[in-house]
């Protein structure tokens, strides 16, 4: 499975960002040079859950360089409230100050914020403004949260359930009754956060003489994100530009338009004054937006084989304080896409979504991360409840190549993807068969080896279809433009917002494929929405398909207007095959291609200095613009195979060897897709064994610092190895598919599949992450005393 | 802006010598990048653990968010800026360039500090080593895996051409 039929896409160029980002001279909200720009630090809640009852700001507007202290009553004159009511049925809408007046809803809710002469003095005068209390019981657990009698996370709501979704398609409960065993599995993921390396900022520069605010932020939805911050600021969308240069990673933590932000664009306008704000680690451990945590349980309904004949689902999302996004929004997509490669037509689901008094959740690279250890792992315990081999499960279930499209029990139509070659793939180059063998000689050896496997089908590119069919209000088409300069260098751009993925290269190689010129003649223009056009950004997967995709088409458009140029000049008749290729016009003669004399620079300089000589009716210059909606949802897959050893004494888990088969159709740029794949399984590793945000029983965070947050180093994850393969999808230009977020999906499955085949021995379930040593230790200790209690 | 307590500073940074008033409170990281505009030197955590911030001093490495501007005078800091020279990429930049060792490039200056200063130390690390070495420094964007292939690539270069 190859990409061989392309010129550019699929070559293994190295990045063109790099050079900047090699010497120091990347450009980060940070580094934006602002004279005179005044620095603004917010004043954070200590509590959870508490009400304001007053505000006095006196002491800290007594020091030398401090120039305001602005509270939420301040900011709700000079701004609109965000509503946040799709009409979604069991969503609940809820709105949301600029900065809280009545109560604060998390230990970090901003309450104030100080402007002044720098940062170290803003941050004095911060802890000398004076806010009065009143405690409030926290919410700090979904059952709590459920609870009849709970407190109320949002006064404005009947109760802390946000959103309560429930499907049945077939008749599962029908299958349970049929089936030789049902087999019940759960699930907890904990609370993570993104955790760019680069924290959140902005810098706000208000032009009162054309009355136009310029903000410098890492975003990467720059359009969908000016439209938000215009209209919270009652300004026209063409009074606001963003620009985000370079971003220092965004994972999802970077699209939303948060309270900080909001407050810094509304005082620069105020004061007339440029604002800046750069957050400190500790606020964005504390206060920037945060992700996963749910319950889940699965019912498998199986025969004597194992072979499934109904599934349900349930989960219980911890939604945080607020919304950023509808509360459905993340949880909801895991119970459409769960079955994945799995033949299944009897199925249900029951997803709630609860508010608590934590940080709000956002999306967070793979928002439906935990769907393919809950399928996985529901497999695997269906085979280890009937002594069957999990291998032999998974393809007793696995949809074949002829099913192929299938429509999954919720309607999600499943084509052009390969779970069974991936899987073939990756268990091939593991060597199961030996590894089951060695696993068995080293339990002897009271060794604890083990093997999970993780079949994963990404959903990458959400159409508008999609979003229709799903009742969320917004698009997934994107937009480009491409100018073919006088001298024959190409600009493009896209709506999409970088945050270090490498789309300058990546998008270079769609524009050269489209255009056929060569990788160096192409410069791709981000993270300005005075530049680019209005695209829907950078989210999901979606960049791949939605941003290489418009721009292919875009190039398409402007190669057969440019050859429309060179067969007039060359007096050929229009059925003599004409291409470009490495920016040279080509005539096919014979089975052929030959060069012509002309170059792309001869018909540009043609097209806008002399256009009297075009063909009759063509407009001068080479301009081209194009917007593509892609398909209702397009997908990737892989199969990740992850071996591990636990340490019994101490609960240790070593990564052995890392295997991933993933086919994510044509690719762009392999080297951009590599680091993808790499990136993405790091986090999903990270995330497993160690990431967890707490909050105590009283709603404090204890995780404020990264000696407390901990994310996995150098030393800790494996090398990886990866077995490319490249199906194209038949309905996306160039058959791209999209990818990025399927391996944090699959590093989760497989690492927690593995752990718990490692200690399957011992009877333990691993039902929980982080797989730290102490919950494992546990674990091994109850199984111990219990296994000894029996014997 | 606020004139209490301002210092008067001289600091040798990349071989130049800058007078710089500052708070004695004020952390080489601010100075470099506000006073001095090396904006190279990134701020990730602001306390010590991220490795972004990382600068050289007497040829050794330093967070530069844990060190007063005041402490270094009399002492010679070398920053990201310093590195490739005449627009030249260093051997480790080069490496990291072709081994695909960076995305995002905001913990990049970081890691090319400490890693110059190291395979001076080490020049024949094994893997091993150089994990531990690059356990200093968070990337989020990479899994690591081309930034390891990256520096042992360039320590094997660097060793057969020095």
């Amino acid at each position: 499975m190859g990409q061989e039929n392309f010129h550019y896409i699929g070559q293994h160029a190295p990045r063109k960002e790099d050079y900047r980002f090699l010497t120091g001279q990347g450009r980060y909200v940070d580094d934006v040079e602002v004279p005179g720009a005044l620095h603004a630090c917010f004043v954070r809640s200590p509590h959870a859950h508490a009400r304001i009852k007053s505000i006095d700001p006196g002491l800290a507007l007594k020091i030398d360089g401090v120039v305001a202290v602005f509270t939420g009553q301040d900011l709700a004159q000079w701004t609109t409230r965000q509503r946040m009511a799709p009409p979604i049925e069991g969503l609940q809408p809820m709105e949301m100050d600029a900065l809280p007046i009545d109560k604060v809803r998390f230990q970090g809710d901003p309450v104030a914020c100080v402007i002044a002469c720098d940062r170290y003095v803003a941050e004095d005068a911060a802890e000398l403004v004076q806010v009065d209390y009143e405690l409030l019981p926290a919410v700090t657990d979904m059952w709590q949260a459920m609870a009849p009698g709970s407190p109320r996370v949002d006064d404005a709501l009947p109760s802390n359930l946000l959103s309560h979704q429930q499907a049945s398609f077939g008749d599962p409960s029908a299958r349970k009754r049929e089936a030789y065993r049902v087999v019940e599995s759960t699930f907890s993921m904990h609370r993570q956060t993104h955790l760019p390396i680069e924290t959140r900022g902005c810098v706000a520069l208000w032009d009162a003489g054309r009355s136009h605010l310029t903000f410098h932020v890492g975003n990467q939805v720059p359009h969908p994100y000016r439209t938000t911050l215009a209209a919270r600021l009652r300004l026209a969308e063409s009074q606001v530009t963003i620009i985000s240069q370079d971003v220092g990673g965004g994972f999802g933590q970077k699209i939303a338009l948060y309270r900080e932000e909001l407050v810094v664009a509304a005082a620069a306008r105020q004061l007339g004054q440029a604002v800046r704000w750069r957050e400190d680690r500790m606020e964005n451990l504390l206060a920037s937006s945060q992700a996963r945590e749910d319950f889940c349980r699965t019912r498998a309904a199986v025969d004597a084989d194992g072979k499934l004949l109904g599934l349900e689902l349930e989960i219980v999302e911890d939604f945080g304080a607020y919304s950023f996004y509808p509360g459905n929004y993340l949880a909801r997509v895991v119970a459409m896409i769960l079955t994945g490669p799995y033949k299944v037509q009897d199925y249900s689901y029951d997803v709630r979504v609860v508010l608590s008094n934590k940080v709000a959740n956002g999306p967070m690279r793979a928002p439906m991360a935990i769907t393919s250890w809950l399928m996985e792992g529901t497999l695997d315990a269906v085979a280890r409840a009937l002594g069957q081999d999990p291998l032999a499960v998974r393809r007793l279930n696995m949809l074949s190549a002829h099913e192929y499209p299938y429509s999954m029990a919720t309607g999600e139509v499943l084509e052009d993807i390969t779970p069974r070659q991936t899987l073939d793939a990756a268990v091939e180059a593991i060597d199961y068969d030996s590894f089951r063998r060695s696993q068995k000689a080293s339990l002897a050896q009271s060794r604890y080896l083990g093997l999970g496997i993780c079949t994963v089908v990404e959903s990458t590119t959400y159409g508008s279809k999609f979003y229709k069919s799903a009742g969320i209000p917004g698009s997934g088409h994107e937009a480009a433009w491409i100018r073919i300069e006088p001298s024959g260098v190409v600009n493009a751009s896209v709506g999409l917002g970088p945050t270090g993925q490498g789309y300058e290269t990546s998008l270079s190689h769609a524009v050269a494929e489209g255009l056929g010129v060569p990788l160096t003649q192409v410069r791709v223009l981000l993270g300005n929405t005075d530049i680019a056009p209005y695209g829907m950004g950078s989210r999901g997967a979606r960049g791949g398909t939605a941003g290489g995709g418009t721009l292919v088409l875009c190039a398409r458009q402007a190669q057969s207007h440019v050859l429309a140029i060179a067969r007039h000049q060359l007096g050929l008749a229009e059925d003599v095959p004409l291409r470009m290729l490495d920016a040279r016009v080509q005539r096919k003669q014979e089975d052929d291609w030959q060069d012509t004399r002309l170059s792309l620079a001869d018909i540009a300089r043609q097209a806008y200095l002399d256009p009297t000589s075009l063909p009759a009716g063509m407009s001068p210059g080479l301009e081209f613009h194009q917007t593509y909606d892609p398909p209702p949802m397009t997908y990737s897959n892989s199969t990740h195979v992850c071996e591990v050893e636990v340490m019994a004494e101490t609960g240790a888990v070593h990564i052995r060897r890392y295997v991933v088969a993933e086919d994510c159709g044509t690719v762009l740029s392999p080297v951009v897709v590599e680091g993808q794949q790499l990136g993405a399984i790091a986090m999903g590793l990270s995330g497993t064994l160690f990431e967890h945000v707490e909050y105590d029983a009283n709603g404090q965070n204890l995780t404020g610092t990264l000696a407390d947050y901990l994310v996995a180093t150098a030393c800790e994850l494996p090398h990886i190895q990866i077995l490319s393969m490249h199906t194209p999808n038949r309905r996306t230009p160039a058959g791209i598919k999209g990818m990025a977020e399927g391996g944090v999906m699959g590093a989760i499955g497989a690492l927690s599949n593995a752990v718990a085949d490692a200690l399957a021995p011992l009877g333990v379930k691993v039902e929980k992450q982080p797989l730290t040593p102490m919950y494992l230790r546990a674990l091994i200790r109850a199984a111990t005393v219990s296994n000894k209690e029996t014997a | 802006m606020s004139e209490t307590g301002l210092r008067e500073l001289t600091l040798t940074v990349n071989g130049r010598n800058h007078a710089v008033r500052a708070q004695p409170r004020k952390l080489l990281a601010d100075v470099l990048r506000e006073d001095l505009r090396l904006t190279g030197t990134h701020v990730g955590c602001e306390h010590g653990v991220c490795g972004a911030c990382t600068v050289l001093v007497d040829g050794q490495p330093l967070r530069s968010c844990l060190t007063y501007a005041v402490q270094m005078e009399g002492h010679e800091v070398s920053t990201i800026e310093s590195v490739a020279t005449k627009g030249r990429l260093s051997v480790l930049q080069q490496a990291l360039h072709e081994a695909h060792g960076l995305q995002c490039g905001f913990c990049t200056p970081g890691i090319v500090m400490t890693f110059e200063a190291f395979l001076r130390q080490h020049p024949d690390p094994s893997e091993a080593e150089v994990r531990e070495a690059l356990a200093g420094n968070l990337c989020r964007c990479t899994g690591y895996q081309g930034i390891v292939l990256a520096i042992l690539r360039a320590a094997q270069q660097m060793r057969t051409e020095p």
